[in-house]
């Protein structure tokens, strides 16, 4: 694990270290920080050497297609780094061997042109190949694995106060950022333990958004043509885990599945509020056995009302964010660990929910922030029709905390930030420090150490006393 | 007693000689209608404005003992209109939209400022890897904050800010001149209350007298250390208005600099209220529509 650390810790310093002296000036004399400059001395300054800037002073009109395009490539490797054993029962434990979990080459393409007044095309897609010894490319019998995926693809037309947009798109409420309870209506593909940018983990749908765009408070509402679930995790991946049956998608025969919802916002003075009604399919389906116990599992949708409502309120340098929802008929066991199913009988009951997602974002200065969000959930009547004997996955007040902190240096190239996250009931706890480093207007490289602990009552005890350690390398332009 | 009373008026008498030529010269103008001239100027660079600006941000070293980039500066480019609101168009809408690097394209900001120290400025920010707007709380100017960086250069919101002079005290330390250009030498020092939320004790400010243009600024610290040093340069009449397109912030404890250039800038348009409002940051299409039809004013 030492020498993974090290070798890794070497390749980001010689790598900085080059690209610092590519970057580096002849014949300048670097000054120590905080020197001493006299305060009569009239220094002169170099400003010939922003005047390029004045040169290309005609590049607005020198606009090209080319422009409409922002690629991001990026390179990644992360790898559990701990050699250990999970034990999940008396007698029987889990080796968990330090591994290459990611090697994999991935681009970013958008696509934004406003190409007439009042339209605009917007368009997003990823390509990733996985490279020797990601888990993808052992789970394809160790050959180089090609994904590519749509992402945003719609087309928008604004006119007067109004707003319409067709096409891929996600939609995003709640002022809570990170788990809040009210951001339900994207699904989500979180495949590593990786943070990765959350535009990857939410997945786009087929939408028609309207947006109304009044004098004092705004209206946005969404049509989701074609609802989309969740999809189970990739073979390979950490979570994956080999189920009884085979998860398929949900089979829709001729039924017609249609999400809609509303929301209404407005501004005072130093905040923000919203309420939102909506009418949603869970993101996560329902899989039950085979009623033969042969073949396929058997996918269920469940279809339940939202009510919500969020606020923020900022005093000086704090920010208050606040979010509430009430959800009617939800299954009171819907399997809710992202990205992955699971084939446990669960109660056949449809409750009430009610949840709240709370928090606070903290300026300590310009460049050290911190923040605390909470989740939590709760099922209204929650033993109501239970037969004797059963009981709830999620009973009582569940939900999850997150605590964050960030430090920017060096005018924002360096951000230095730390996360813990757990669940309410104490059972899991994920800590995280990663540092992001922007080497120039192009490349940027980043590095994370996650480390979990677990209690045999969470579903992360599969992953306790894991390490992970992972590096990217960003190129954009 | 008498000796004492006569010594004292002929001090009197000999200080107001010596400051004869200052106070002739600054009759005209006293030091607070400098400052307000000065302000006004800077104000109207950003009433009913559209700007595009590119901020460098780099490490200074010395060159043939002048100060220069030590390594190649960060550069982000920004579209940015404002509009003047309020009593005598002293509080500000302004909308800044980044063009440049491609990791931060469309990453904009909204932004109320308001002349009256009692109220919070406001701020939201829209980035497309967030999907919504989101206000932010930290950098405003007029609470007990911490002045906030503009986009990460060394330029903070302080350091752009207009009003408030009854905050300060303001003395005309000498008339000069300061690249080739005769000058006001006014130093401003914050009352009690602004010196809580001002990053400096002292400024100096070298104020052109013809073109009311601050072409060096001094800035201290509690401990009447300088800080941070601007300088402006490239002075040209833009739409009727002297500004100092080359504007270079330098920090003189971390030896950063950011230079602000301003590559167009284009007054006296008419700004729809609308623009001015979230839909900026959200709707794209709208935005650039909104865009267009300022620029078609400028043409």
């Amino acid at each position: 694990m030492r020498k993974t650390s090290i070798v890794i810790g070497f390749a980001a310093s010689a790598l900085l270290a080059a690209f610092n002296t590519a970057l580096a000036q002849d014949d300048v004399l670097v000054l120590d920080d905080d020197v001493q400059f006299d305060a009569d001395a009239d220094f002169g300054f170099d400003d010939d050497f922003f005047s390029a800037a004045f040169d290309e002073d005609s590049s607005a009109s020198n606009s090209s297609w080319l422009d409409d395009f922002t690629i991001k490539i990026s390179q990644q490797f992360s790898g559990q780094i701990n050699n250990h054993s999970v034990d999940l029962a008396p007698g029987f434990s889990l080796p968990r061997k330090a591994e290459l979990e990611t090697n994999r080459l991935g681009a970013n393409i958008r696509y934004q042109n406003a190409f007439a007044p009042g339209w605009l095309l917007q368009a997003s897609a990823q390509v990733r190949i996985y490279l020797n010894d990601d888990y993808q490319y052992r789970a394809e019998g160790g050959s180089i694995d090609i994904e590519s995926r749509g992402n945003e693809f719609f087309l928008q037309r604004s006119f007067d106060q109004h707003s319409l947009k067709l096409g891929r798109q996600t939609v995003v409420w709640g002022e809570t950022s990170g788990n809040s309870v009210l951001d339900v209506i994207n699904t989500t593909e979180f495949r590593d333990f990786n943070i990765i940018d959350i535009e990857d983990a939410r997945l786009n749908q087929w939408m028609l958004v309207w947006d109304y765009f009044g004098e004092d408070s705004n209206f946005s509402s969404f049509v989701n043509l074609y609802p989309e679930f969740n999809p189970p995790a990739v073979r390979g991946s950490p979570f994956f885990f080999e189920p009884e049956f085979n998860l398929t998608d949900y089979d829709r025969d001729s039924s017609l599945l249609l999400e809609a919802g509303t929301q209404w916002r407005k501004s005072f003075r130093g905040s923000d509020i919203s309420i939102m009604a909506a009418y949603l399919y869970e993101n996560q389906l329902r899989f039950e056995d085979p009623v033969t116990l042969v073949g396929d599992a058997v996918a269920e949708t469940n279809d339940f009302f939202l009510l919500g409502f969020s606020a923020n309120r900022a005093i000086g340098k704090l920010l208050l964010n606040f979010d509430l929802a009430y959800s009617h008929d939800v299954l009171a066991d819907s399997f809710s660990f992202p990205g992955t199913a699971s084939l446990a009988k669960p109660v056949n009951l449809k409750k009430d929910q009610i949840g709240t997602s709370m928090g606070f974002e903290y300026a300590i200065s310009n460049e050290q922030s911190v923040s605390l969000g909470i989740q939590a959930q709760k099922l209204l009547d929650e033993d109501e029709g239970l037969l004797p004997g059963q009981s709830l996955i999620n009973d009582g007040v569940f939900g999850s905390w997150l605590v964050r902190y960030s430090n920017t240096l060096m005018n924002s190239d360096l951000v230095i930030s730390s996360t813990l996250q757990g669940d309410l009931a104490a059972n899991s706890l994920l800590a995280l420090v990663g540092a992001d480093y922007t080497l120039n207007d192009n490349w940027a490289i980043s590095g994370q150490i996650i480390n979990i602990s677990s209690n045999d009552e969470s579903p992360l005890l599969f992953f306790a006393e894991d390490v992970r350690l992972s590096a990217t390398l960003t190129y954009s332009f | 007693m008498e000796t004492q009373k006569f010594r004292n008026k002929l001090i009197t008498l000999f200080a107001a000689l010596i400051l004869l030529p200052l106070s002739a010269a600054a009759a005209e103008l006293s030091p607070r209608e400098i400052m307000e001239k000065f302000e006004d100027n800077q104000r109207a660079t950003s009433n009913s404005a559209l700007s595009r600006m590119q901020i460098s941000t780099c490490k200074f070293g010395v060159r043939e003992g002048k100060i220069t980039c030590a390594e190649r500066p960060r550069v982000k480019s920004l579209e940015s209109v404002g509009k003047g609101y309020g009593p005598d168009l002293k509080d500000t809408k302004s909308v800044a939209i980044l063009l440049e690097p491609a990791a931060e394209r469309g990453i904009g900001m909204l932004s109320f400022s308001y002349d009256d120290g009692a109220r919070d400025n406001e701020s939201w920010l829209y980035l497309s890897a967030l999907g919504r707007v989101k206000r932010i709380a930290s950098g405003s100017s007029d609470d007990e904050t911490e002045p906030g960086s503009l986009f990460g250069s060394e330029f903070t919101t302080e350091d752009q800010d207009t009003g408030k002079l009854d905050e300060y005290t303001i003395n005309v330390l000498e008339e000069t001149t300061e690249s080739g250009r005769d000058v006001w030498k006014i130093e401003m020092i914050p009352n009690e209350e602004r010196a809580r939320k001002s990053r400096y004790s002292r400024t100096v400010n070298y104020i052109d007298k013809e073109r009311f243009v601050a072409l060096k600024v001094e800035m201290y610290d509690q401990y009447g250390k300088e800080i941070k040093r601007m300088l402006g340069s490239r002075v040209e009449l833009m739409n009727d208005i002297w500004i100092a397109r080359s504007t270079t912030i330098m920090n003189l404890v971390t030896n950063r600099l950011s230079n602000m250039a301003f590559l167009e800038m284009h007054t006296g348009i008419e700004v729809d209220d609308e623009f001015l409002t979230q839909r900026t940051l959200t709707d794209a299409a709208f935005r650039e529509t909104e865009l267009e039809k300022l620029r078609a004013q400028i043409d």
